[in-house]
């Protein structure tokens, strides 16, 4: 089903609710949640989805997937949050994610930006 | 050897120092040749985008939470939740000499089966056109070996003449021409070692055509040796709308490179028509409010941004444009073909009752107008054909009143014959450009009543007679003509003298 305006414009009210301090509240997360329960839009599925996606990409924004070929100690995260941290003028927290297909080197996802340092990516990247 | 493994351990010593960052999304929706992506938080308006499997695309709607792109490509490959990235770039073209004599697709790519294109440059397909100051005015001709044309609407270096008509009234053909006879005038430029010889080089943009026209369009050319000068951009009807939109853009640009570079070309949009409707399609793909006939508001600036794009510059070299519109049952009046007349330095209008009744080219003087073209025009030409347009104009004002009453008088009925007699002289096959100089000294004929005691009906057959006369038996004073560029008083004893020559020959 296409999303209707009023929802479009009801899902973004309902994500800038859910933010405090800068960041996703749980808390009002579970608000949110409880308060749609009790009153359902006209199209709670679409309202839903379209929170669902809007909260999704700003907990993206504050955190570093930090995808790994070989062992990551925990000073090289606490290097990775606090550079971004300083880069993006917000807090970051990085998360680790072992993924043997990099080969070797690190991928690092904050929200859209990515950041290619890993040998498969170089690869691709000289074969196209 | 060991520079060998030196240089791969260079290579990945660079390699490993190295963090790329990229911007990218997900695919939402594919569908006729448009993604709607997530993310891209920082891609740019009209930003080159990298989709999976090589394909790229155009970022062309930024909305609040998502990104339509167009994709240049096969899209069949493309799934929901594929990774887009951006890449920092607008879309760019290869230019430069090693494309002539070779047929490209709308990114440059070559697709006539001659190996890679030999280019090193690249320009973006879109670019802002160059402003007032830098401008010149047109003041050097564009022949194009079509009498009917270069003596009552002559066209400039830098000029945007439109050329507009139904379907099969020939259209493409007075552009294929105009090509075959730059190609003609280059080959004689470039042998005659002249260092203030200004070569024309061509772009053909075939837009949302059939292949088989395409074909037909390129083997003219290469018989007529032409390829040589011309580059072809091909968006065929079969390509996605994406590239038929992006075709016209990447032809400027080629164009472009020759102007910016001191050189002269000449680039023919074959048809603007159908970029319109491409670009219909791929707005109310991206759900953009239409207008009128369902065309996006920013239609007109869509040729206009491409046309404007045409100039002559001060110091530099010069860019026209023969845009081509088809219309329908003649409505000039329609949304497309008023927003280019508008755009354009003047229309070359062509008329499906004349092309019937065997008009060729079809041209109406009436409706058709060259308005900066006349101060590039060739003072030969200026003078034997400055009140051609004029004649012509009353002879058809007379025909159709003298369609009514039988008793005219001797005025009006020479009038009359006049007008049929320079309307068979304009006749002209196809393929079949005339060189300036013998199309002065058959109009300088016209002018001096060699043709007024010879049957209306035999004019064509004459006016041919005499073109081979003039090549074949009096070149030097063809030569001494094309290099005086005007009718002087001992000139005109001369052709007097020869087409007496001509007259007596051809009578008996």
């Amino acid at each position: 089903m296409r999303a209707s305006k009023q929802s479009q414009h009801l899902a973004r009210q309902l994500f800038r609710l859910s933010i405090e301090d800068g960041r996703v509240s749980a808390d009002r997360v579970a608000g949110v949640l409880a308060y749609l329960e009790k009153n359902p839009p006209r199209q709670p599925l679409v309202v839903l989805r379209l929170y669902h996606r809007l909260v999704g990409a700003e907990i993206a924004r504050s955190q570093a997937l930090v995808s790994h070929a070989g062992p990551v100690s925990a000073d090289i995260l606490r290097g990775i949050e606090a550079a971004f941290s300083r880069k993006y003028s917000r807090p970051i927290s990085a998360v680790p994610r072992p993924d043997s297909s990099l080969i070797a080197g690190l991928r690092v996802r904050i929200g859209d930006d990515l950041y290619e340092a890993s040998i498969a990516g170089q690869l691709a990247s000289l074969s196209s | 050897m060991s520079t060998v493994i030196e240089q791969i351990e260079k290579q990945i010593s660079q390699l490993s120092s190295r963090a790329v960052k990229k911007n990218t999304g997900t695919i939402r929706s594919v569908a006729d040749g448009v993604a709607r992506v997530d993310g891209l938080s920082e891609v740019m308006y009209n930003e080159m985008v990298q989709f999976p499997g090589n394909a790229i695309g155009i970022a062309l709607n930024l909305e609040e939470d998502e990104v339509g792109c167009v994709v240049l490509g096969d899209v069949s490959a493309l799934r929901e939740g594929d990774e887009v990235s951006t890449t920092g770039r607008l879309l760019s073209v290869p230019v430069g000499k090693g494309l002539l004599g070779r047929v490209v697709d709308a990114l440059g790519r070559p697709v006539d089966g001659k190996g890679p294109i030999d280019s090193t440059e690249t320009y973006p397909v879109e670019k802002i056109a160059p402003g007032i100051i830098v401008r010149k005015s047109v003041s050097q001709p564009v022949l194009t070996g079509i009498m009917a044309i270069d003596s009552m609407i002559p066209i400039g270096r830098g000029q945007r003449e439109l050329i507009i008509g139904d379907r099969g009234t020939g259209k493409t053909t007075i552009a294929i021409d105009t090509i075959i006879n730059q190609a003609r005038i280059n080959r004689q430029g470039f042998a005659s070692k002249d260092p203030g010889f200004r070569p024309l080089y061509t772009i053909y943009v075939a837009v949302g055509q059939k292949n088989s026209n395409i074909a037909r369009t390129i083997a003219s050319l290469e018989a007529a040796g032409a390829m040589e000068y011309t580059i072809i951009v091909a968006a065929p009807a079969a390509d996605n709308p994406a590239n038929q939109y992006i075709a016209p853009y990447s032809g400027a640009a080629m164009g472009e490179w020759f102007m910016e570079n001191g050189m002269d070309a000449l680039i023919v949009y074959d048809d603007l028509s159908k970029h319109a409707v491409a670009y219909r399609q791929i707005s109310l793909i991206l759900k953009r409010p239409s207008g009128r006939e369902a065309y996006p508001g920013d239609v007109f600036y869509l040729h206009s941004r491409l046309l404007e794009r045409s100039a002559r510059l001060a110091g530099k070299g010069s860019l026209t444009a023969l845009p081509i519109i088809e219309t329908l049952a003649g409505d000039v009046s329609a949304y497309i073909p008023t927003n280019v007349i508008s755009i354009t330095d003047g229309q070359i209008y062509l008329e499906t009752d004349l092309f019937n009744q065997g008009v060729r080219p079809a041209v109406s003087v009436g409706l058709s107008v060259s308005r900066v073209g006349s101060s590039a025009q060739l003072k030969m030409t200026k003078q034997v054909a400055g009140k051609l347009k004029g004649e012509l104009a009353q002879f058809r004002e007379l025909a159709a009143f003298a369609q009514f009453g039988s008793d005219l008088d001797a005025r009006t009925k020479a009038q009359l014959d006049r007008g049929s007699r320079i309307v068979e002289l304009f006749k002209q096959p196809a393929f079949n450009p005339i060189p300036v100089e013998v199309q002065a000294a058959v109009l300088w004929g016209m002018q001096n009543n060699y043709f007024d005691s010879i049957d209306v009906k035999r004019i064509v057959e004459a006016a041919n007679n005499l073109k081979e006369f003039l090549t074949a038996r009096k070149t030097s004073l063809l030569d001494t003509l094309r290099q005086k560029a005007a009718f002087d008083e001992s000139l005109n004893a001369e052709f007097k003298k020869a087409l007496d020559e001509w007259k007596s020959s051809y009578s008996a």
